[in-house]
């Protein structure tokens, strides 16, 4: 047997955790295995994976990004209601503007971590408060309303990308995983990009080999903004109608998603295959569970809850105990 | 006889000025410190109780300070409680507060009695009515029930399934509001080939109350109204029924803010919706604040006091709370394709 690295059979773990999901409830719910349900899924799950590809960046340089949903919230807000006065922009533009907005508010997190030396838990936790009464401040009241959208953004959420095995792949989902592959790629074959693990694993160690801590946590955090920025975007298209509290709660979501997804939350390990599916899975356990007769609305929260921590023990049991069958077949 | 005559018309004129005493009215330009606290700041219903409380109080010439605070949306019930204990050491006349921290607020606001802040609660109460003076209630909770009733009989066409999209699961007002369709639905025939199958909840967020809707489609094929007596919840329905072309299909009714309902009325994904006037509540809640204050009224049951441009009213007995006492305002606007645009403006 040849020796599987953990992290691999974190990802298979993983993988079964959710194949018996879908198979559990594909016998509890009539005509769950549809294409509509595939739909449904993938769509709600897009919202959310860019900022757990964010969070993940984060988590994985031992630090957590709890400012996001509030990003999320100003960025679907300050993006619409551009676009109300510049509906001719092009959706690219409109993406890095999106981008750079989330991006600028990640940076302000970065400094106060990275050279501020402020736990990101406090700094973040004071930009979650923060952004969201600029947000209160700067709406005066006034929502955003798909009537003043330009009609390229509100088609959006319906355009399908393309089409498999009568799957339909919808544009946002493509962005969204898009995020992840490019996020992916970056981590394992970037020689930059693989300063983030380093630095995670060993903040003093990564300083002795002449990496920039400092640089590094402050480019993760901006990632993670821009990352916000984007679902902000997503957010804004999909639901048209945004007030005050857009993208609130995003934050626990996205760090369910990254934990159950395997990234370590004491830094240096997690790949972004396991954020997607760890995404993918929330939101399956999610949506099937509103849909499941047997479950009253008063216990979805609770068997949520109790499922992703079940998700969780069971992925890293598995992973352990794999591990070490692994380890004795190598010797 | 003409002395009789004239103990006759004392006597008139002493019953018409009891008569008049009934309706208290309020005496201009004292000086009371006013705080409108809602459950959190930065969306329009709220913003416009505080408008109609600006009117109020300039109509009134209070001398007195006029504060519109609040916490954000993500702090709403532990800023609440903060923010009314602040309240009280400033030593604020009066707090009017749309309550969202349930009982949890209660010892608070009886500290703020007991320190001489009134509590005037408006749009959501004090559940369990303790610390309380009086809740100015936007319309009987009773007779939503029976409009809610009567938009989805309009919009199923008298008869078939349909389900309720609810903000959170402990959302007093909403609850009751159901509570009340459920009844009115059950006691009169008219309702009969009605069928309420579900009641779901998207916590007055917008990604939730769109997968709820969704779900709520998928697992009941014969769907014919989803009911969302929240202004995030029908939004979000109207918007997911929108998206996934099924607006012939299924409507979408409840309470809803006309600004943001319009394009969904026009297009037929939401042809009805209800709700009241909130600069009209600020009013009225201000006006009672004012007049409990300066001692014009005491707060008990059967005082009436005139409230300005919207006339007289009356405090009574909570018929949903023991114990507790209310001013009624009522009634709503039904908005439809007729008069959304107007309203929307």
């Amino acid at each position: 047997m040849t020796r599987l690295h953990p992290q691999t059979l974190r990802i298979i773990a993983l993988f079964v955790a959710l194949l018996a999901t879908v198979v559990f409830f594909s016998t509890q719910i009539d005509s769950y295995l549809s294409p509509r349900m595939f739909t449904r899924i993938t769509t709600s799950a897009a919202v959310i994976l860019p900022i757990a590809v964010g969070q993940a960046i984060v988590v994985m340089t031992r630090n957590i990004d709890l400012s996001i949903g509030s990003t999320v919230g100003v960025v679907a807000y300050l993006t619409g209601e551009f676009l109300g006065g510049h509906p001719d922009l092009h959706p690219l533009v409109v993406a890095l503007l999106a981008m750079g907005i989330g991006g600028a508010m990640g940076a302000i997190n970065g400094v106060l971590v990275a050279w501020g030396r402020v736990p990101s838990i406090i700094v973040t936790l004071g930009t979650l408060a923060l952004y969201r009464s600029f947000l209160v401040q700067y709406s005066d009241a006034k929502t955003i309303t798909t009537a003043s959208l330009p009609q390229w953004l509100v088609d959006l959420p319906q355009a399908n990308a393309f089409s498999l095995f009568g799957l339909d792949v919808r544009v946002t989902v493509v962005l969204a995983l898009l995020s992840a592959i490019a996020m992916g790629i970056a981590l394992t074959r970037l020689r930059a990009a693989r300063r983030i693990y380093a630095v995670g694993s060993n903040p003093d160690a990564a300083v002795m080999a002449g990496i920039n801590a400092g640089m590094v946590v402050f480019v993760a955090f901006v990632i993670s903004g821009a990352f916000a920025g984007l679902s902000g975007l997503i957010f804004l298209a999909k639901f048209g109608n945004i007030t005050v509290v857009a993208g609130m709660g995003f934050e626990l979501k996205a760090v369910a998603a990254v934990v159950v997804g395997g990234v370590s939350i004491l830094g240096g390990s997690g790949s972004m295959i396991g954020v997607v599916i760890g995404c993918v899975l929330v939101d399956t356990i999610d949506n099937s569970l509103t849909r499941w007769e047997l479950v009253s609305e008063f216990w979805r929260d609770a068997l949520l809850g109790m499922l992703i921590m079940a998700a969780v023990t069971v992925d890293t049991v598995m992973s352990r105990s794999l591990g070490r069958l692994g380890a004795k077949g190598g010797k | 006889m003409k002395k009789f005559g004239l103990a006759l018309s004392v006597a008139a004129s002493l019953m018409g000025t009891t008569l008049m005493a009934d309706v208290i009215t309020a005496t201009p330009g004292q000086a009371v410190n006013i705080v409108l606290l809602p459950k959190f700041l930065g969306i329009l219903p709220f913003d416009q109780a505080d408008r109609g409380a600006q009117e109020a109080a300039k109509e009134l010439g209070n001398t007195g300070t006029y504060q519109y605070i609040g916490p954000t949306p993500e702090n709403s019930a532990a800023g609440q409680i903060e923010m009314l204990t602040t309240a009280t050491t400033q030593k604020q006349g009066v707090v009017m507060l749309s309550n969202n921290a349930g009982d949890q607020i209660a010892p608070t606001a009886e500290a703020a009695q007991a320190a001489g802040t009134k509590v005037v609660t408006w749009d959501s109460p004090i559940p369990s009515g303790k610390g309380e003076s009086v809740f100015v209630a936007q319309v009987d909770f009773g007779s939503i029930g029976t409009v809610m009733a009567d938009m989805v009989f309009d919009e199923a066409g008298g008869a078939g399934e349909f389900a309720v999209l609810s903000a959170s699961p402990d959302a007093a007002n909403q609850n009751a509001w159901i509570e009340a369709m459920k009844t009115v639905l059950a006691a009169d025939a008219k309702y009969k080939d009605l069928k309420l199958v579900d009641v779901v909840y998207g916590n007055d967020q917008s990604e939730e109350s769109y997968n709820r809707a969704l779900g709520l489609v998928d697992k009941y094929p014969d769907l014919k109204v989803i009911m969302a007596p929240t202004t995030v919840g029908i939004v979000a329905a109207a918007k997911a029924m929108q998206d996934e072309k099924l607006c012939d299909k299924v409507k979408v009714s409840g309470l809803g803010l006309p600004a943001e309902m319009v394009s969904y009325t026009m297009n037929g994904c939401a042809p009805e919706f209800a709700l009241w006037s909130f600069v009209d509540l600020g009013y009225l809640t201000y006006y009672t604040s004012y007049l409990l204050a300066t001692g014009a009224i005491k707060g008990e049951i059967g005082e009436e006091f005139a409230a300005g441009r919207m006339g007289n009213f009356k405090i009574d007995e909570d018929p949903g709370r023991a114990g507790a006492k209310r001013v009624l305002m009522g009634p709503f606007t039904v908005y439809n394709k007729d008069n959304v645009e107007a309203a929307s403006k």
